[in-house]
């Protein structure tokens, strides 16, 4: 399944509200049990501060992947966030961190899971992408810039 | 003239498209008479990306690793089973590496005369073509690919399979 398929107006926030990170994951999992995407929010915000605790998934310029392994996710699920401000997430070049990707599967979807964050890792590449995306200003934009990418 | 099909492979990724490829190829294999191969490609290049990007720490590479090793078993088994049950014997196989390359490389040394694959998802940019497993594979096997579209009639086909 390409990651475009998952990505629709519910599961982007904009703006995050969230100033910290762990308030930040916070309100992408909340994101994604008002979306109908995941049922249990603490089990998922679980999920990922343990991931987080082994090291951020801040990248450079801006962007984070916070991820997790979860059966609170029936199926692969991704939030999409975007912080005006930016939030320290322990990023490798200091910066705060203004473009979230946060992914949530079930153990068994291995295969999913390992494919949407290649393709994430991949889209992050191009900053000129990005800078456009961390510029949306509502979830239509979010969704209309990455399925006309 | 000697049979056109005597080989098929069906790649198996675990999404539903491919398992409906699956009981198309085993559909296949029993009205021609065809030998039956499933491939399972645990696709390395993929977590050697994202440790290369630092999404992934290198203990996730290997702890995803197993996870993928464990999916492979799952459907691979999954596809035995389907076969089982309409009497077709299926040489099921894992492999990894880059998942194109990998399959491209099965149907050469296997002498595959049929590949089939599951439904392509919607290409909707130019980097979808490039980076498309099932995309690249059918651009690249060096053999006839079939492309199984319409999951009821295939479901159909195969119950009624005697």
């Amino acid at each position: 399944m390409a990651l475009i398929d998952l990505i629709e107006e519910s599961v982007v926030r904009v703006p995050l509200a969230a100033v910290g990170k762990d308030a930040a994951i916070r309100e992408l999992v909340d994101t994604l049990v008002s979306a109908g995407k995941i049922l249990d929010a603490e089990t998922a915000y679980r999920a990922v501060l343990d991931r987080e605790a082994k090291g951020s998934t801040a990248l450079e310029e801006g962007i984070a992947v916070p991820h997790g392994k979860t059966l609170a996710a029936r199926e692969l699920t991704i939030a999409i966030g975007i912080s005006a401000a930016g939030v320290e997430f322990g990023s490798m070049d200091g910066k705060p961190t203004r473009l979230f990707f946060l992914l949530l599967a079930p153990p068994d979807k291995a295969g999913p899971h390992i494919e949407a964050l290649a393709e994430i890792a991949r889209m992050s590449r191009s900053k000129a992408f990005c800078a456009s995306l961390a510029a949306c200003r509502t979830p239509s934009e979010v969704v209309r810039l990455l399925k006309d990418e | 003239m000697t049979r056109p099909i005597r080989k098929i492979m069906v790649y198996v990724d675990g999404s539903e498209q491919s398992i409906t490829a699956a009981q198309y190829a085993i559909v296949l294999a029993k009205t021609l008479g065809a030998d039956l191969y499933a491939l399972y490609v645990v696709d390395t290049r993929a977590l050697a990306e994202l440790v290369n990007s630092r999404i992934f720490l290198e203990s996730e590479q290997e702890e995803y690793r197993r996870d993928l090793d464990g999916d492979a078993s799952r459907y691979l088994n999954h596809v035995r089973e389907l076969a089982r049950r309409k009497g077709v014997p299926v040489a099921a196989e894992k492999a990894s590496g880059a998942v194109h390359v990998e399959i491209k490389a099965k149907v050469a040394s296997l002498g595959v005369d049929l590949l089939v694959l599951g439904e392509i998802s919607q290409i909707r940019s130019r980097r979808d073509e490039l980076y498309n497993e099932t995309e690249r594979a059918m651009r690249t096997a060096q053999c006839p690919v079939l492309v199984a579209k319409g999951e009821d009639k295939i479901w159909d086909l195969y119950e009624s399979l005697e």
